[in-house]
């Protein structure tokens, strides 16, 4: 017995000893910098991350912290605020998950930027800051009503808004010009969208005219990974994804009966790729930019992207002009004739941290960044639509001439619901289309997997409307 | 107590470090598992603990029934690949081919997928089942007038067992080429004096000689490839839909994709369990306590 304690305590003074040097060398460097640091103006580090590739959500913020040291100067405070970027770069789950990580590390950034959906488990899991009170100041007072919504989860604003976007279908203009549409005929597209002249089932039918005349390889492209997009179609037929008053995430059976059928349909007629759920981004955005598809379910910014690698076999990275000449953006069209045209707007928010050590500083920061200017910068750069009014009227984003075109889609817009347990149903959702898209299942079957997977994944959480 | 101390206090500076180690890195993980498992810890990283119902959510899983023959069809396969191929690997270059530098380059060859990172090799992988024309075992095809295939979506166990098989064989490989070189040449002189065919030789001396590391490499290769996932989460991810999930790739998409930490912990305590059984269970069969005895051949 004697003999094993003397082994504890050996083995514990090891480990103790081991400790000690590892603190040791974390001390000095602290003490060096406080003496450093003693007769300067107070430098305040404030960390803000985002995600690759539009840095200029955090670059704002370095611009937005000038202003506010003029003004604490003007204040008389002894503080100067400087902001450390970090860009990250990887899948948005691995984004969530070293915020987390980092977060219980304490280690996290004071300013963490993500989609507004991610707000129900940062608010609920404690990871960020309330931010009401911003709601009632001067620089967000002209925000666009509708995108509180978005960063409303139990009666409270938890995010910034940053900017949001159009989601739009684009078409292409070659492939409708051979089809024999008159210039006229092809502008006049969006509207008729719009106005719900031209359903869902119009544009299935001429994806695949196109196809059987050889125009077109594929008819409709979506995007390959679980997303946003796919759960517009359940708002678009008619259904919910979310009940506010029970806080509970909505499994609407008939809307998401029609939602597989819509993708199903498509894959059976051949209109998609047979690999589409398989397929790299960049292989998507080749075979769009190379004009092999009719439509395709994008985003906005997808023309940044395309300006930014060499997507286009001969051209290689093409500008602004040549995707306006080359395609058209319109709304997803109504399911039923005399219906609205629909999108789905995805805002980009900073959140946070509830272990952020200045959260006045940072308040007032996120404040500042919502300047027109600021906003107009990001948001010509990167092809996104802004959160203000203000943004909206600045000159150069006026003169912008893709986001001139689809600023009007901020009003047919709808969002995702901000609940924790959202992106289990986007997941399992998204495994429902793989199956019937890949054939493996009937829609009535996919559904009713659907249903057993849910069930599971939420629990109480899950709302099923027959 | 002076000589007590005296008596510990080597071995304890000696082995203390690796004891630490050992339990910060091996058992320490699989406690806070133990644990985890019992929580219904998600995003929020609460230890709220729910008593059974992780387990309770495994069994009515609508998943899991496909996931589980995944994971058999995997392991086996796998395996057999893993010890037949790295067996006739290790008799191919020492006992076919006799001449040391040649057999040593020839196993070089084959460490290579061992030696360089995952995903550099599944990158290759995935060039070579590429469902462009332009992959490799698509342009194969070419020359056939054969139109390309897209492998990974119409067989994604059968390029998961390969990649994993071709990089796992050579494992069996080094251990039994040394055990074939550990074999005294008489008995393979006195084989050919007395006229024996090759399958004989293969047969009667090399595969007795060998039975022990055979059983190591089976024991071994199965508790690996029970918990590996790295290869297939990069080759194919688990799909198309759940084609190619296996239970511990499944654990890792729920607790790092869903952010079930406290299902996925479950998931892998249920791995810890099956390795833990299956190990004791070989254990007997293969009679591994004979094993540790002295060499059958002297």
């Amino acid at each position: 017995m004697r003999k094993m304690k003397k082994v504890t305590a050996s083995v514990l003074s090891t480990f103790v000893l081991g400790m000690g040097i590892l603190t040791g060398c974390g001390k000095t460097d602290q003490s060096a910098e406080s003496e450093a640091n003693a007769n300067k103006p107070k430098v305040v580090t404030i960390e803000a991350q985002t995600a690759a590739p539009e840095v200029t959500r955090v670059e704002n913020l370095e611009k937005a912290a000038e202003k506010l040291n003029e003004e604490l100067k003007k204040q008389g405070k002894n503080i100067q605020v400087k902001v450390k970027t970090n860009v990250f770069e990887g899948s948005w789950e691995e984004y969530s998950k070293q915020f987390m990580l980092a977060f219980k590390a304490k280690k996290e950034p004071d300013i963490y930027t993500t989609g507004h959906e991610n707000i129900g488990w940062l608010a609920d899991g404690n990871y960020i800051l309330p931010l009401d009170e911003l709601k009632k100041s001067k620089e967000y007072s002209d925000v666009f009503p509708v995108l509180w919504d978005s960063v409303t989860y139990k009666g409270h604003i938890w995010g910034a808004l940053q900017d949001t976007e159009a989601r739009p279908v684009f078409y292409n203009k070659d492939i409708l010009r051979k089809l024999g549409w008159s210039e006229e005929q092809i502008n006049n597209l969006p509207e008729k969208v719009k106005n719900g002249e031209f359903t869902l089932e119009d544009m299935t039918k001429l994806a695949e005219e196109a196809k059987a005349k050889g125009l077109a390889e594929f008819g409709i492209i979506h995007r390959p990974v679980d997303g946003p997009d796919f759960h517009v179609m359940v708002y678009n037929f008619g259904g919910k994804l979310y009940d506010p008053k029970e806080n509970k995430i909505v499994l609407d059976k008939k809307a998401v009966k029609k939602q597989l059928d819509y993708y199903y349909d498509i894959a059976k007629k051949d209109l998609i790729p047979d690999n589409l759920t398989q397929m790299e981004w960049s292989n998507i955005h080749k075979t769009v930019v190379n004009g092999k598809a009719l439509f395709y379910y994008g985003g906005i910014w997808n023309v940044f992207n395309w300006g930014q690698d060499n997507f286009h076999e001969k051209l290689g990275k093409v500008d602004e002009k040549w995707v306006n000449e080359h395609f058209g953006m319109m709304l997803i069209p109504a399911a039923e004739k005399g219906g609205k045209g629909i999108t789905l707007s995805h805002p980009f928010v900073y959140t946070v941290s509830s272990q952020t050590e200045h959260p006045e500083l940072v308040k007032r920061l996120l404040e500042l960044v919502a300047d027109p200017a600021l906003q107009t910068e990001h948001n010509v750069k990167t092809f996104h639509l802004p959160v203000t009014k203000g943004g909206a009227e600045h000159p150069d984003f006026k003169a912008n001439i893709t986001l001139g075109k689809v600023a009007y889609m901020t009003e047919y817009t709808t969002f995702l619901p901000n609940h924790e347990g959202f992106p289990k149903y986007s997941k399992a959702v998204f495994n429902a289309i793989q199956a019937v898209e890949l054939g493996k299942k009937t829609p009535e079957e996919a559904l009713k997997d659907l249903e057993v997977q849910l069930k599971n994944d939420l629990g109480d959480q899950l709302k099923i409307v027959e | 107590m002076g000589s007590v101390l005296k008596r510990w206090k080597l071995p304890a500076v000696m082995l203390g470090p690796f004891i630490i180690l050992i339990s910060l890195f091996y058992f320490l993980p699989v406690v806070l598992i133990a644990i985890l498992a019992f929580t219904s810890m998600d995003s929020a990283m609460r230890w709220d603990f729910n008593g059974l119902a992780n387990f309770q959510k495994l069994v009515t899983d609508p998943n899991i029934g496909v996931v589980v023959k995944n994971t058999i069809i995997y392991v086996g396969f796998t395996l057999l690949f893993n010890v037949f191929f790295g067996l006739a690997l290790g008799i191919l270059t020492t006992y076919f081919i006799q001449k040391e530098s040649v057999g040593l380059f020839f196993r070089t060859i084959w460490m290579l997928p061992r030696i360089s990172p995952p995903v550099v090799y599944t990158l290759l992988l995935l060039w070579f089942f590429d469902p462009s024309e332009y992959g490799v075992l698509n342009s194969l095809r070419a020359l056939f007038n054969m139109p390309p295939d897209k492998w990974l979506t119409t067989h994604p166990m059968t390029a998961v067992i390969l990649a994993n098989g071709l990089i796992g064989a050579s494992f069996g490989m080094i251990i039994f080429s040394s055990a074939i070189k550990s074999i005294p040449k008489d008995l393979f002189y006195a084989a050919s004096v007395d006229g024996a065919s090759q399958w004989s030789v293969i047969k009667d001396i090399i595969i007795p000689a060998v039975r022990w590391p055979l059983m190591f490499v089976t024991l071994w290769q199965f508790l690996s490839l029970l918990t590996s996932y790295e290869y297939i989460l990069l080759l194919t991810n688990g799909g198309p839909l759940f084609e190619s999930e296996v239970l511990a790739l499944y654990s890792y998409h729920k607790a790092f994709q869903n952010f079930e930490f406290g299902y996925g912990s479950a998931i892998s305590l249920v791995l810890v369990l099956i390795a833990l059984i299956f190990s004791a269970l070989m254990w007997k069969w293969f009679g591994m306590k004979k094993m540790m005895g002295s060499s059958r051949i002297e």
